[in-house]
């Protein structure tokens, strides 16, 4: 294993989290993948005229085409009547054949491999060194480093304009932010994120470093500079990490950095806190079993009340596991199929009992329904019902203390 | 190269071959992309064609076998299922739609990567030749390969000139089809699939990468000319017929000149050609009668 290629693709993936924030949180996802395209014809006349891979011509040959690049993909949507998403699907592609045509074209003359382009060479790039302080250090690392400070400076510089035009664009442009320069300014880093990253990832990878780590991060954070922080922890980590697996299974290094990216977007998928499926999935079950659990202690209190008879006992697997788990507990006890209320569950079952009871005399006063449609939405009610709620309920519904079928209400317990 | 060289060159048995699938592939992609670039989802082709390469790469690995069938089968199932995880992170997340394809887009096409990288720097025999798949690769297109995408190529033809009324509704206005009971839902995802058929079809001409461009540029160039939907599929149809053949022919006379990117250059220049054009057109008009 080198460590120099893993440093640098930690560090060209930070510069990317950084600037994917922003076009994320803008919704310019589309934008990064049309710059990481639209660079290399930029590139390649750069490199055609003399220019190094990463050097400072390349750089600014690179800017200048992503500049033409969203230029031309506005002009064409607004000229063509296209929606935006064809109009960069036109300019893109093109670009990127006119790079892929002179790259062919002037194949003795531009040093530029074709897998280096499309995805990078890691090992590669971090041969290509010089020397600092008389330590040699990759090339792209030095770039990487240069674009970080660039970029981080850029965002400093333009905070406040930036965070107001990601939330509400037209009102940053109506109150005088000036929304186009803060966006002209974030597409040119983009630029300068992806030729730093090129080398190392490549036009076509460049896009999962920009978005995932700040798609990944917006499921688990809600502000925005928390989210850049994690998408940073996030692109930092994954580089690490595909790295490794990449020098463990001996493939690309910048397919796998964009495989540990995936993955890591579908565990914050799966179990973003409050959100994430897993989460609310469990979150369902819970309110399914504490709703079991509550139409069995009812039930058993109804039919304490009823001295033993009880028509809609609630069956089948559920209650029975409900009433088991209630038994184990010490709420009820004696058969599953019928059981008798503790002195434990006794007060539960009748706060359930009582809130029940309350909407339906609420109900009844209230809407115009039958007396005998109050009981089903009340059946549901009486899961959510709080004792503040039951308590203003009471004193609308006033001393009435049977509900509309004539039953006693129980009283609220301590 | 003479004169003599260069008709030789263009009629000789292989350039036939080539040209007939390319042009094949070049009219259905174009006729079914317009349906994408209408209902404003053009990327979604990209996102599927990204998403092949790790089809291709598991059904090589699998199989051991190199015939076109078996990598476009592998690069179908692929892109299938990219589109169902696209449509499921729409559905279940809070991720917006342009990341989501990103997403997409970015992680499939790593991963497959690498599998490529993996099985190439373990020397398994003719795994280099998946590289082609990258950026497209004619020349090594048999007669064989040819059928099969012009095969598919026709299937997809039909299925839309089948459809083309549901298919225009829903790419109009698909609340409207919805109230009035068309599946809207399905009719979507079947144009997304056919979506998907073309850009795997059209995969040994274009690469992963490019052919994107054969469902986007014709019908945006079509799209220059006409307001009418059977007009425009028409349209389409002849830009990437013409263009596909441009794109075979310079590369059959350009040395080290490939096939996809020439394709997509001559589209380009079409769709350069095209608004042009419009703006010509739209500009003579007297003053006082306004664009359509």
């Amino acid at each position: 294993m080198m460590i120099w290629p893993m440093v640098v693709a930690a560090v060209v993936s930070a510069v990317c989290a950084v600037v994917g924030t922003m076009l994320v949180v803008r919704r310019m996802s589309l934008l990064g993948d049309a710059i990481g395209h639209g660079v290399l014809p930029g590139i390649v006349v750069a490199v055609l005229a003399g220019g190094r891979p990463g050097g400072m011509l390349s750089t600014l040959g690179a800017v200048a085409a992503a500049v033409l690049t969203v230029w031309a993909a506005d002009a064409v949507r607004r000229r063509a009547r296209l929606s935006e998403d064809a109009a960069a699907g036109v300019v893109f592609t093109t670009f990127f054949a006119v790079g892929v045509v002179l790259i062919s074209l002037y194949a003795s003359r531009v040093d530029l491999d074709p897998g280096c382009v499309l995805h990078g060479i890691l090992e590669l790039a971090a041969a290509d060194t010089v020397s600092i302080l008389g330590v040699m250090v990759p090339r792209p690392l030095v770039n990487g480093l240069v674009a970080l400070a660039v970029v981080v400076a850029f965002l400093a510089a333009t905070w406040p304009a930036q965070v107001f035009a990601a939330f509400d664009t037209d009102a940053a442009r109506v109150v005088g932010v000036p929304v186009g320069i803060a966006t002209t300014g974030l597409l040119a880093m983009t630029a300068v994120a992806t030729v730093a990253s090129f080398e190392a990832v490549g036009a076509v990878l460049v896009v999962a470093m920009l978005v995932v780590p700040a798609a990944t991060a917006e499921l688990l954070f809600r502000s925005l500079g928390r989210v850049m922080a994690a998408a940073v922890a996030i692109a930092v980590t994954s580089a690490v990490a595909g790295y490794l697996a990449a020098w463990r299974w001996n493939t690309s290094g910048a397919g796998m950095i964009a495989v540990v990216l995936g993955l890591g977007y579908l565990a914050a998928v799966l179990v973003a806190p409050g959100e994430g499926i897993i989460p609310r999935l469990a979150g369902k079950a819970w309110l399914v079993w504490r709703v079991a659990c509550e139409d069995v202690l009812a039930a058993a209190w109804r039919r304490e009340e009823a001295g033993g008879v009880v028509p809609t006992a609630p069956g089948g697997l559920l209650a029975s596991l409900a009433g088991s788990w209630l038994r184990l507990r010490g709420k009820v006890e004696g058969p599953i199929a019928r059981p008798a209320l503790t002195d434990a569950g006794r007060g539960e079952a009748e706060t359930i009992v009582r809130s029940h009871r309350l909407w339906e005399a609420w109900l009844g006063r209230n809407v115009e329904l039958p007396v005998d449609h109050l009981h089903p939405p009340a059946e549901w009610v009486e899961h959510y019902l709080g004792a503040d709620v039951r308590k203003r309920i009471e004193e609308e519904v006033g001393a009435a203390s049977s509900d509309p079928h004539g039953r006693e209400i129980p009283t609220e317990r301590g | 190269m003479t004169a003599q060289d260069r008709l030789e060159s263009l009629l000789s048995h292989n350039t036939l071959v080539v040209a007939g699938g390319v042009a094949a592939v070049g009219v259905a992609a174009a006729v079914v992309g317009c349906f994408g670039v209408l209902r404003r989802r053009a990327l979604v082709g990209d996102a599927a064609a990204h998403a092949t390469l790790p089809g291709i790469a598991a059904a090589f690995a699998l199989t051991g076998r190199r015939e076109l069938w078996v990598l476009l089968a592998g690069a179908a199932v692929s892109a299938i299922a990219s589109l169902g995880a696209l449509s499921l992170i729409r559905r279940h997340t809070r991720t917006r739609d342009d990341a989501a394809t990103a997403i997409v887009l970015g992680v499939s096409y790593g991963a497959g990567i690498a599998a490529i990288s993996g099985l190439v720097a373990r020397g398994v025999a003719g795994s280099a030749g998946l590289e082609a798949f990258l950026l497209g690769s004619t020349a090594a297109l048999t007669l064989h390969d040819s059928l099969l995408v012009a095969a598919i190529s026709a299937v997809v033809v039909a299925v839309v000139l089948a459809g083309l009324k549901e298919a225009t509704l829903v790419a109009f206005d698909p609340a409207f089809a919805a109230v009035a009971g068309w599946p809207v839902g399905w009719i979507d995802a079947v144009l997304v699939a056919l979506t998907a058929s073309m850009v795997v079809a059209a995969l040994p001409t274009a690469g992963a990468v490019l052919v994107t461009a054969m469902v986007v540029i014709p019908p945006a160039a079509a799209r220059q000319w006409t307001d009418r939907v059977p007009t425009m599929l028409g349209i389409a149809g002849f830009v990437g017929l013409v263009s596909s053949l441009a794109g075979v022919a310079a590369s059959a006379l350009v040395p080290r000149l490939a096939t996809g990117p020439a394709v997509v250059l001559a589209s380009a220049a079409v769709f350069l050609a095209s608004l042009g054009a419009r703006f010509l057109r739209t500009s003579w008009r007297p003053p006082g009668v306004s664009e359509s």
